[in-house]
């Protein structure tokens, strides 16, 4: 696609005429929607690229026979997934540039829910909207889907109901996200350990956030302090 | 516990890859994966063949961006129930060209399950089951159809 080239203005002091300034008017408004075109295709492009890569790590894992090989593409496969759900709400609202912090959470809780099976946990939801850079989508969507993650697998046991509460509230320079649950407990329970442990050390990194996980008796309660 | 029928359902994409995943989503959530198309010519002959309770339509297909036109047929002439699952949610027609809904990509395996059962539900009963499941978004038209009238069309 080529873009034209907007008509330069007179540089002396002459005033433009109103017939320029209408031509020069129409070339800008041209070039404005090559991009706003382009910009779209590829949004779109990105879009069908994840659920390219989320099926073909899919489909390999149900090929895979080997338990410990399944886990790993199941694994890495959920956070493609992630990464997705921070891409399928980009480009939806009126500023292209910021993501909705409340509905990246909503997604990820009700994804993260619906994977796992577990309909016996009661969720809870308090959100306040709070607008990000878009850029912060897919570290934010990564970081939130270890923590829910490690609740799920960790926090019930199997056929024990519970509850996850989640809330986003704005404070002066933060958004704060808090991650609760009535189970176990972390003193019963691990601390993300591993790859996961990792990914929300490096997520927090980047996205100059703080995120503490203590002892909630009962359960386990996680912030996350975003700057706004 | 009465036993329904398995809704059948004919997948039209043209990444053959991600057909075949949605078309093994598909099997898991109760349904019957009848068929795959990549083009318009091919969604046509299959709709007209198979008599699918359920097509599923992404708007770029192998002959272009005809996902469209090709609803609009599937619906108009063939009389079934289209569903588009694309990554322009924004650039389809305010009325769906007579789809029932859309389901965005990215899409997560358990978006595509919830709006299977969801969509079974409601077109068997002719009622939806309470407020779509998130990631599915109802045409106007169909949620009106369904007791959906005074209520948001996605969640």
């Amino acid at each position: 696609m080529t873009t034209s080239q907007p008509r330069p203005l007179a540089t002396d002091s002459r005033p433009v005429s109103r017939d320029a300034a209408q031509l020069r008017t129409n070339d800008l408004e041209r070039a404005l929607a090559e991009k706003t075109t382009l910009l779209h295709e590829v949004d779109h492009r990105v879009k069908n690229n994840l659920q390219l890569i989320s099926s073909l790590l899919l489909l390999q894992a149900r090929r895979a026979d080997d338990p410990t090989v399944k886990r790993a593409l199941r694994s890495a496969q959920s956070r493609v997934n992630a990464v997705a759900i921070a891409h399928r709400r980009l480009f939806q609202g009126a500023d292209p540039g910021l993501f909705d912090v409340s509905d990246c959470v909503r997604d990820m809780v009700g994804d993260a829910i619906g994977t796992s099976g577990r309909g016996d946990i009661n969720v809870r939801l308090d959100l306040e909207r709070a607008d990000l850079p878009a850029s912060q989508a897919a570290p934010l969507a990564l970081l939130l889907g270890e923590l829910l993650g490690n609740v799920i697998r960790h926090a019930f046991g199997v056929g024990e109901p519970g509850q996850l509460s989640v809330s986003t509230t704005t404070e002066d320079h933060f958004v704060r996200i808090e991650i609760a649950d009535n189970g176990v407990g972390l003193s019963a329970t691990e601390s993300i350990a591993g790859f996961g442990g990792t990914i929300v050390k490096l997520m927090c990194r980047q996205l100059h956030a703080e995120c503490e996980t203590v002892d909630a008796n009962p359960g386990v309660r996680s912030v996350i302090r975003l700057p706004l | 516990m009465t036993i329904h029928t398995p809704m059948s359902v004919l997948i039209v994409e043209d990444e053959v890859l991600l057909a075949t995943e949605l078309g093994f989503l598909v099997q898991e959530a109760g349904c019957r994966d009848v068929g795959h198309a990549m083009s318009s010519g091919e969604a046509l002959a299959l709709t007209g063949a198979l008599h699918p309770d359920l097509v599923l339509v992404d708007v770029h297909l192998s002959d272009g961006p005809t996902g469209i036109d090709v609803t609009r047929r599937i619906v108009n002439d063939c009389h079934a129930v289209a569903l588009f699952m694309t990554a322009n949610v924004l650039r389809l027609p305010a009325d769906f060209a007579g789809a029932c809904g859309v389901i965005g990509k990215p899409y997560s395996e358990h978006v595509v399950r919830a709006a299977l059962r969801y969509l079974e539900i409601a077109l068997r009963t002719g009622m939806a089951p309470g407020l779509p499941p998130v990631g599915l978004q109802l045409a106007p038209a169909w949620a009106v159809r369904w007791g959906l009238a005074e209520m948001p069309l996605s969640a």
